[in-house]
């Protein structure tokens, strides 16, 4: 049953391992990424011009670079997302574009234009979509990782709260079964596959990246395993939702853009509950009170999520799905980015070893999530 | 030692603060977020580093105790026999000469343990198993915690 994943979850396995041994890889030049645009558009669209290429600041990911494009007298923003070597999540560009075409008009995404899913002609995978405007934090936040910790403020706090909220309830309402996901497989052949494959491709990436583990690891890891949970339900969750992840214009406080949706799957929604909820994407206010995405106090979330979606939150299944958070996330910082570090296939080896740093919070939330049993 | 390596770093981050990340472009943007982040690094193991070495030894005695408290406590089948050996091997090991090694191989053991509890441990097993991890990683964890408090992200 190790081997129950997604497709495309095994081809991102096998790519991690295989690649291990590749020399490093270097941050792109601002030339070195003009002449590659230059040359992609020569092919696809004879006569544009490419020019004004900069770098996007921020995450710890991809490499992103705005650039215009110039074609019949009218001049076109675009955004190129272009993977390096390794990176602190592994994912597929294809795939991501395929859902964000999907999720036109059900809530509000970037619009994807192109994508170079094997990189043919961009020296890694690569997607490019039009510019949506926003800020992924108030300008006065403070210079952080985009949101670890992000504080709006009661104002933006107020504004953001219920589009934050009805966007994840339309995302878990959109008719996947209806349409045509190439790439997406449905975790139908028994209840418990949804868990399994998201417990599957994780313990293995854990291993295929050599994360060092520490007892609570080990425990978590066998209770994932020896607890998986029934999926009453199979919708399209996003994986990475918080605030972060969502540009916002900060003058009305209207959301203009989900992003990153790279680790969405057909799942359970708890497991988007459980991500929205960690500790780590909130704030603490100075009398303790925890705020998810500094949005929402836990069981006002869920007591809202509720009633807005119409479902009823399995206090077992969220449990779950709380401590398969933070064992993601120590997967995430301290086996994903310390080997893309390690191997030098990241342009931000600082950055992941820097991140690495969070693990004791993920392995202290499991030590509390842990010792509360099974029957939350 | 002359240079201290106190010294060095510091002289290292001054040059990276007041000498390179001034003169770089603003559309650098990237070269300035890793020279930020670079010094930030270089600064808090300014911090630590005379310490490292005691907290190395702290989490290998912390490994060892954790060990110590499973060996006698877990019975079960042969993968836990097993396990339980390996696990026996390793604490006897650990005899401070490499540290991380060491304590790196009682975690190991710790894992493999876990596993074969799950596989033939007897009934209770797994939950001493998880009581004894969970009893010692609660205090180990709040160290590691406070260890990394000034990265900034932590408000413990």
């Amino acid at each position: 049953m190790l081997n129950d994943m997604e497709h495309i979850h095994r081809e991102i396995l096998d790519r991690r391992r295989n690649n291990r041994g590749l020399p490093p890889y270097r941050a792109k030049l601002i030339p070195e990424v003009t002449e590659i645009l230059a040359q992609y558009f020569a092919h696809i669209r004879p006569g544009a011009v490419v020019s004004g290429v900069r770098r996007v600041g921020g995450g710890a990911s991809k490499e992103q670079f705005f650039f215009t494009l110039s074609q019949d007298g009218k001049d076109e923003p675009f955004l190129l997302r272009m993977d390096p070597r390794s990176a602190i999540t592994e994912t597929d560009r294809e795939r991501e574009f395929v859902l964000l075409k999907a999720m036109q008009g059900i809530v509000p995404v970037p619009e994807p234009v192109w994508v170079d899913a094997k990189g043919a002609f961009f020296p890694q995978a690569a997607a490019i979509m039009r510019v949506v405007g926003g800020v992924t934090k108030p300008s006065l936040s403070g210079v952080k990782v985009s949101g670890l910790g992000t504080w709006l403020g009661p104002d933006l706090r107020l504004k953001l709260r219920d589009q934050f909220l009805d966007y994840l309830v339309a995302i878990h309402a959109y008719d996947w079964k209806s349409a045509n996901l190439p790439g997406y497989d449905v975790p139908d052949a028994d209840p418990k596959q949804a868990a399994r494959w998201s417990f599957n491709y994780w313990a293995e990436m854990w291993r295929v990246d050599e994360g060092a583990t520490r007892p609570v690891i080990a425990l978590a890891e066998q209770w994932l395993a020896d607890n998986l949970p029934d999926t009453a339900e199979l919708v399209m969750t996003h994986g990475d939702y918080r605030t972060g992840n969502y540009l916002f214009d900060e003058e009305s406080g209207q959301i203009t853009a989900l992003l990153d949706w790279e680790l969405a799957r057909i799942g359970d929604f708890h497991e988007d509950l459980g991500w929205v909820l960690m500790k780590v994407f909130g704030t603490i206010d100075a009398d303790g009170t925890f705020r998810a995405s500094d949005l929402f106090e836990r069981e006002e979330f869920i007591r809202e999520y509720e009633r807005r979606s119409g479902r009823t939150v399995n206090r077992k299944t969220l449990h779950y799905y709380d401590v398969m958070s933070s064992w993601k996330t120590t997967v995430i910082v301290a086996a994903n980015g310390l080997a893309a570090a390690r191997s030098q296939h990241n342009h931000q080896d600082v950055l992941l070893t820097f991140l690495a740093a969070t693990a004791p919070m993920f392995a202290d939330d499991l030590v509390r999530l842990l010792s509360q049993g099974d029957n939350q | 030692m002359i240079p201290t390596v106190d010294e060095r770093i510091a002289s290292i981050v001054r040059a990276l603060s007041e000498v390179i990340l001034p003169h770089l472009p603003p559309e650098a943007s990237l070269a300035q977020e890793q020279v930020q982040l670079a010094i930030g690094h270089l600064q808090i193991l300014r911090g630590q580093i005379d310490h490292i070495p005691a907290y190395e030894r702290e989490e290998l005695t912390d490994a060892v105790a954790i060990a110590t408290a499973l060996l006698p406590s877990i019975t079960g089948g042969s993968a836990v026999v097993l396990a339980l050996d390996a696990l026996r091997a390793s604490v006897g090991g650990a005899d401070g000469h490499d540290v991380r090694g060491e304590t790196r191989a009682i975690h190991q053991g710790i894992e493999r343990l876990v596993k074969a509890v799950a596989i033939d441990g007897v009934s209770g097993a797994n939950a001493v198993l998880t009581a004894t991890i969970l009893a010692y990683e609660r205090e180990r964890v709040i160290k590691d915690r406070k260890w990394f408090l000034p990265f900034g992200f932590d408000t413990m």
